[in-house]
């Protein structure tokens, strides 16, 4: 009883996560998720290694997409804060 | 072979598993003799909404101030809607006695988080319902061509 008390409990209260760049990895677990659930939507049949492959082929799809627009994204942030100003103070306009 | 009552009457049958689909995850599969691929449905789904609820506290379903999220989240079950209104009920309480620490806490990064996995898992939940729909429908006709 007290087990399942303390279960119970501790769903009222969040957990502690900071701001940090270690906080993107709970992306992972949701990225699994949504690869496990379209892709038992879209096969003929459920079997265990035709699945998992499958699942795991679109998985990666989906990390090395969010990774490029990741790297896509920091290099525009980066032309705009780094980049941009330093051509700015040069120009002669 | 005599067809059940409830599978006599195709609209009947579409509703009745996109009901029982969204009543317990992958539970329309099921009906449709897809146990495989309701369990893992069931499994996926049900896990995604608790771990959101363990990172973000019950309070990330929330009534009152999220409504767009609890929207989404309403499409993981019916049961959501009591969750939501225990969350809302304690916020009010909270409000009525000026007291914030009544309410179940919820901030910060836990709280997107957590708000952003069960959210997700409602919607996936809605493209199961969809599919079971589907999945019944078709089984309907292959039935009646048969």
């Amino acid at each position: 009883m007290i087990a399942f008390s303390t279960i119970l409990g501790s769903f009222t209260v969040p957990m502690r996560i900071g701001t940090d760049p270690a906080s993107m990895l709970w992306l992972i677990p949701l990225v699994a998720a949504i690869a496990i659930v379209y892709k038992a939507t879209k096969v003929g049949t459920v079997r265990l290694r035709p699945f998992v492959q499958e699942t795991a082929v679109l998985f990666g799809s989906i990390m090395v997409f969010i990774v490029v627009a990741a790297l896509i994204l920091y290099g525009v942030a980066w032309i705009v804060t780094e980049q941009l100003p330093r051509l700015l103070e040069r120009s002669t306009f | 072979m005599m067809t059940p009552w409830w599978k006599s009457n195709h609209a009947l049958f579409l509703i009745l598993v996109g009901a029982l689909a969204w009543l317990i995850p992958g539970a329309g599969h099921f009906t449709l003799n897809e146990k495989r691929r309701g369990s893992v449905i069931f499994v996926a789904v049900a896990l995604t909404f608790l771990v959101g609820l363990y990172v973000g506290s019950i309070g990330v379903v929330d009534p009152v101030n999220a409504k767009p999220w609890y929207a989404a989240q309403l499409m993981n079950s019916p049961a959501v809607l009591f969750l939501g209104d225990h969350v809302a009920d304690a916020y009010r309480a909270a409000q009525r006695a000026s007291e914030p620490a009544k309410a179940y806490l919820v901030y910060g990064r836990a709280n997107e988080i957590g708000q952003i996995y069960t959210s997700i898992a409602g919607l996936l939940n809605l493209l199961c319902i969809v599919n079971a729909v589907y999945m019944a429908h078709l089984q309907s006709l292959k039935e009646a061509g048969a």
